[in-house]
């Protein structure tokens, strides 16, 4: 019954699909405004269908449908059956769908509005996607497959025909254990798709301008504006990601350089270089060429980061078992690389030159060294990652690339990027004099010295978290002054009260001051992890009940093993009392989950939260013969960088909010030079 | 205070707290975790793309008790990197040296950096017309394609010539001057001559074991026979080590002089320094059913293999076909 819902529903989208292109074709050549409403909406009543199905055979736990059989148990607690809709490779392809036709319908509104060519052309593009992605659907990762040959707990033999003689099990082996783990496993994925799947909408308007041949500011405007929204989902969705690693798999740490984390930082760093560029072409018609492949990188990004992790090229925790969809995404990764730029080629015409910029020492000069460094920031994350398989695929060799060497480059970019967002905020566009630059740097340069110096005074020597702290200081010290320089400007020529004249301020250009927030967030987050990454401590010792341990000023006593029997899984874990200075401070049950018939337990961590940073203690072994190994580490300052990762997000929607504000309240806004 | 004035003492004030800054950061006494940033090198060789150091499984712990074992006994950190890649296979540095086939790794950044600089410097320079607000003309961006293609093809052919470009350092003859090299880039005469002429170096065994490996992957038995035993025989060899060269030793002596009796011998030798070697145990079984026909000895051995955890799914394929087939009765393959 399911698998003809849920297969109806991917008919439905595909149908509504290919109405898009044709009808949005047809529109954007003829100029003429066909309805494009109806084939919106059956894009997403078909994507939401489909996820309607997929979510109510877990939950009534309709064995029949492969997918359930394959990765759900009827002892799977609520929320984790929910997110096991997108836990398995098919199932998130069907998000990754729903999440697109969202999307579209988002276009389409828009579109609604206002009828124009470009619109149209977007939602052809939008559509040659969805056709895609929806084909994946019903071709190589079809979740609606009925059961025809049942095991115990499973399915081995599936039929992509609904009317097919059926033979469900009786029960399904659950999850991966990984993933039923935490709360977030229901959160990070949507949110994270919301940013992955959002960069085709700047794509398609990239495309469809060029389509069209009319390479001018309206692509941009409605381009910026779309990847705004998808790079604060990204990330925030890479936030919950670190958080969720950081809080399950028990090592202490929030990102490894593991193949799909990189996956989702490449099209976050082209984002965010485009994010600055597009402002340059808004504002003084510069790079229109070079958005133009910053728009197109970001969605290939995302496509290759999706065929590396889901294709089963790369292991990870991440990457699901291997099938046809590899190829499948390979090809339309070429197709769409060879495609846009072909594209891009035969319109260049169309793009307008850049006009010579007056001078290096100015916005331009600062947003061009920032897009420099994103960009080869993103290629080397890019070269990283796919070397040792081009290397592997080509001569045979094995490499490993990992945490080493992106450190070793990553860390000095990251560190030349917050020197540059220190001055770029404040150096006025076409030419600074040089005079202004040191009015609005010398007392942010002042204060950030004395705190890097109180830092290594009172707190560290080491290098990296004394550079970060002084540099962060100096990014949030020449913006706070260029705050206190408007406010005070403004209210002595309006002669309103500070608070009212701040509120002006930042009102006033919220686009600007959301961004501003995000680089108060990107400062916390390169605090967080200069503490956390060179300021822990290890230790790992063997307990018996009874026995205790010091660790930097804490003493954990191991009190008692326990062992809980719950319906989806057995618990074995450790008691242990935290004291410091003799006052007990926590009480703390590091575990290992066993689900079902899996022998090797999943290690739950536990953390204790703490102003000054986590203590963060591991079972290495389970306490079932007395003694047991315990991992214990401190994460100095990791609260810093989750409340970065946050702010850094919450810039990105207020710098939203401001342009939504802008577009209802005053069309043609002039704004006015910093 | 004149603005002048105020500006010195700025400058003054600015300098003085950075020069501290830096005297205090570089006296800083190092306190890296040695064992920690050791494992952060190494592949786990039974997890999914984690480090020793990150990794949570039993043979990354294990690796890792190494690791601080072999750092409390003063061996350099390229030396137990060494150690760990030769005992463990499927280990691999995630710290790909700048050499060899990951030179261009390292080299193709520098490049995309060297080639945006470029581009820039080549846009600052090129004369365009005036810069004016969201003005629109038509000719150069087909100006910039050129160059786009000009700094692509220069990366592809840093990354081609990366390939074939080997290290061609002259013939070292000190452990330590192999120090940070990968023992991949080295030729063997290079390491013949080191091992020579550190014969009783206490850390030689790695880099013997190295070279036997090399000579025994191409089927060089008689070169890699007298390496193998210096190993086994070495007084410093580690456990892992001896292992290896017995595990080595049994098989050549079966598989190139048929010597049923001296490989079984060989093998138990490894047995009884680390009982849970899968692979003598696995060889072990196979030289008991090709070579003495003992049927139901390699039947048990093939068991205790396979209900061993740690074994990668292609090996585990392998001797589950040779305990179908010594089941089936099956001749030997």
């Amino acid at each position: 019954m399911l698998a003809f819902l849920g297969s109806a529903g991917m008919l439905l989208a595909i149908v509504g699909a290919v109405l898009l292109v044709v009808r949005g074709v047809a529109a954007a050549r003829h100029d003429t405004s066909p309805n494009l409403g109806g084939a919106a909406q059956l894009l997403l009543s078909g994507g939401a269908v489909a996820m309607l199905a997929m979510v109510l055979a877990l939950l009534t736990d309709d064995f029949s449908l492969v997918y359930t059989a394959n990765n759900h148990a009827s002892a799977t607690p609520f929320p984790f059956d929910v997110a096991t809709a997108w836990a398995a490779l098919e199932g998130s392809i069907v998000l990754w769908g729903l999440v697109l036709a969202g999307y579209t319908w988002f276009v389409f509104r828009r579109y609604r509005k206002s009828p124009d060519r470009l619109g149209a052309a977007a939602l052809a593009v939008m559509g040659v996607v969805a056709i895609f992605f929806f084909g994946l659907m019903i071709t190589v990762a079809n979740p609606f497959e009925v059961c025809v040959q049942a095991m115990e707990a499973g399915c081995v033999r599936s039929s992509p025909w609904p009317f097919a003689t059926v033979s469900a099990p009786a029960d399904g082996p659950g999850p991966n254990p990984l993933l039923q783990n935490h709360l977030m496993m229901a959160i990070h994925p949507p949110v994270l798709y919301l940013g992955y799947v959002g960069m085709t909408v700047p794509f398609a308007y990239a495309m469809g301008a060029l389509s069209l041949g009319v390479a001018g500011p309206e692509w941009l405007r409605r381009s910026h504006r779309s990847t705004l929204v998808a790079w604060s989902f990204l990330s925030l969705g890479i936030l919950l990601g670190g958080w969720w690693a950081y809080e399950v798999l028990s090592w202490g740490g929030y990102w490894a350089w593991d193949p799909v984390e990189n996956a989702s930082l490449m099209p976050w760093l082209v984002a965010t270089a485009f994010l600055h560029s597009g402002i340059v072409q808004q504002r003084r018609g510069m790079l229109q060429a070079w958005n133009f492949i910053l728009v197109i990188s970001a969605f290939s990004l995302t496509i290759l980061g999706t065929f590396l992790t889901r294709s089963g090229t790369i292991n990870s925790v991440h990457s699901f078992t291997q099938s046809a969809i590899g190829p499948a995404l390979l090809g339309f990764l070429v197709l769409t690389l060879v495609g846009s730029f072909t594209l891009f080629s035969t319109r260049a015409d169309t793009v307008a030159t850049s006009p010579r910029i007056d001078s290096m020492v100015s916005r331009e000069g600062a947003f061009l060294a920032n897009n420099l460094l994103l960009s080869v920031y993103a290629f080397i994350v890019l070269v990283g990652t796919t070397y040792p398989l081009v290397l592997e695929a080509f001569t045979g060799t094995q490499v490993g690339v990992g945490e080493p060497f992106f450190n070793r480059l990553a860390v000095p970019l990251s560190f030349l990027l917050l020197l540059v967002m220190g001055f770029g905020p404040i150096t006025p566009w076409r030419s600074a004099p040089p005079g202004l630059l040191w009015a609005r740097t010398r007392i942010p340069g002042l204060i950030a010295l004395a705190a890097g110096l109180l830092t290594a005074l009172a707190v560290t020597r080491n290098g990296w978290v004394v550079l970060a702290v002084t540099l962060g200081v100096f990014v949030v010290g020449t913006m706070t002054g260029l705050l206190v320089e408007q406010v005070t400007a403004r209210a002595a020529k309006t002669s309103e009260t500070l608070p009212a004249a701040l509120k002006q301020v930042v009102t006033g250009d919220g686009a600007f001051w959301g961004g501003q927030l995000s680089h108060v967030g990107v400062v916390l987050v390169a605090i967080g992890i200069a503490f956390a990454a060179n300021l822990g401590s290890h230790h790992e010792v063997e307990l018996s009940p009874g026995e205790s341990a010091q660790f930097q000023g804490y003493t954990l006593t191991f009190e008692s093993p326990f062992r809980q029997v719950q319906p989806s899984k057995t618990v074995l874990g450790a008691r242990m009392t935290v004291t410091r200075d003799g006052n007990l401070i926590g009480l703390v049950e590091p575990s290992a989950n066993f689900f079902g018939s899996d022998e090797t337990g999943v290690s739950t961590p536990d953390v204790l939260h703490r102003p000054g940073g986590d203590l963060y203690i591991t079972l290495l072994s389970t306490p079932e013969t007395g003694s047991a190994t315990f991992q214990f580490d401190t994460s100095p300052m990791i609260w810093v960088l989750w409340l970065g990762g946050l702010t850094t997000a919450a810039g990105g929607f207020l710098a939203m909010a401001a342009r939504r504000r802008e577009r209802s309240v005053t069309p043609d806004r002039q704004t006015v030079d910093v | 205070m004149s603005d002048r004035a105020r500006n010195i003492a700025v400058i003054v004030g600015m300098a003085a707290m950075a020069i501290t800054l830096v005297f205090l950061v570089a006296t800083n006494p190092s306190d890296v975790d040695r064992v920690q940033a050791i494992g952060e090198r190494i592949k786990c060789p039974v997890c999914q793309g984690e480090s020793i150091a990150n990794s949570p499984s039993s043979m990354a712990r294990d690796m890792m008790s190494l690791v601080s074992d072999s750092v409390a006994l003063g061996a350099s950190d390229d030396e137990i990197v060494e150690e760990l890649l030769a005992s463990y296979s499927g280990a691999v540095l995630l710290d790909p040296p700048v050499s060899g086939a990951t030179l261009a790794l390292w080299l193709a950044p520098i490049a995309a950096l060297g080639t945006g600089a470029l581009i820039i410097v080549w846009w600052r320079r090129h004369p365009g017309e005036p810069a004016e607000d969201t003005v629109r003309s038509t000719t150069s961006s087909r100006r910039l394609g050129p160059l786009l293609i000009l700094g692509f093809s220069l990366a592809v052919i840093v990354v081609v010539a990366g390939f074939f470009l080997q290290d061609r350092s002259g013939p070292a003859t000190g452990v330590a001057d192999l120090a940070g090299q990968d023992l991949e880039d080295v030729s063997e005469e290079t390491m013949e001559a080191v091992v020579a002429a550190n014969a009783d170096h206490p850390q030689v065994d790695g880099m013997r074991l190295a070279l036997a490996e090399r000579y025994y992957d191409i089927g060089d038995y008689s070169s890699a026979f007298p390496h193998y035993l210096a190993v086994a025989e070495s007084a410093n060899a580690t456990g892992a080590q001896a292992v290896t060269a017995l595990v080595r030793l049994g098989w050549m002596a079966w598989d190139g002089n048929a010597e049923t009796e001296t490989a079984i011998e060989l093998f138990d030798q490894a047995l009884a320094i680390d009982s849970a070697s899968t692979t003598a145990r696995y060889l072990k079984g196979l030289v008991l059913w090709c070579g003495a026909g003992e049927v139901d000895a390699a039947t048990g051995l093939f068991e205790e293999v396979l209900a061993a955890a740690e074994l990668s799914p292609e090996a585990r394929t392998n001797v589950e076909a040779d305990l179908a087939a010594v089941r089936d009765g099956d001749t030997c393959p």
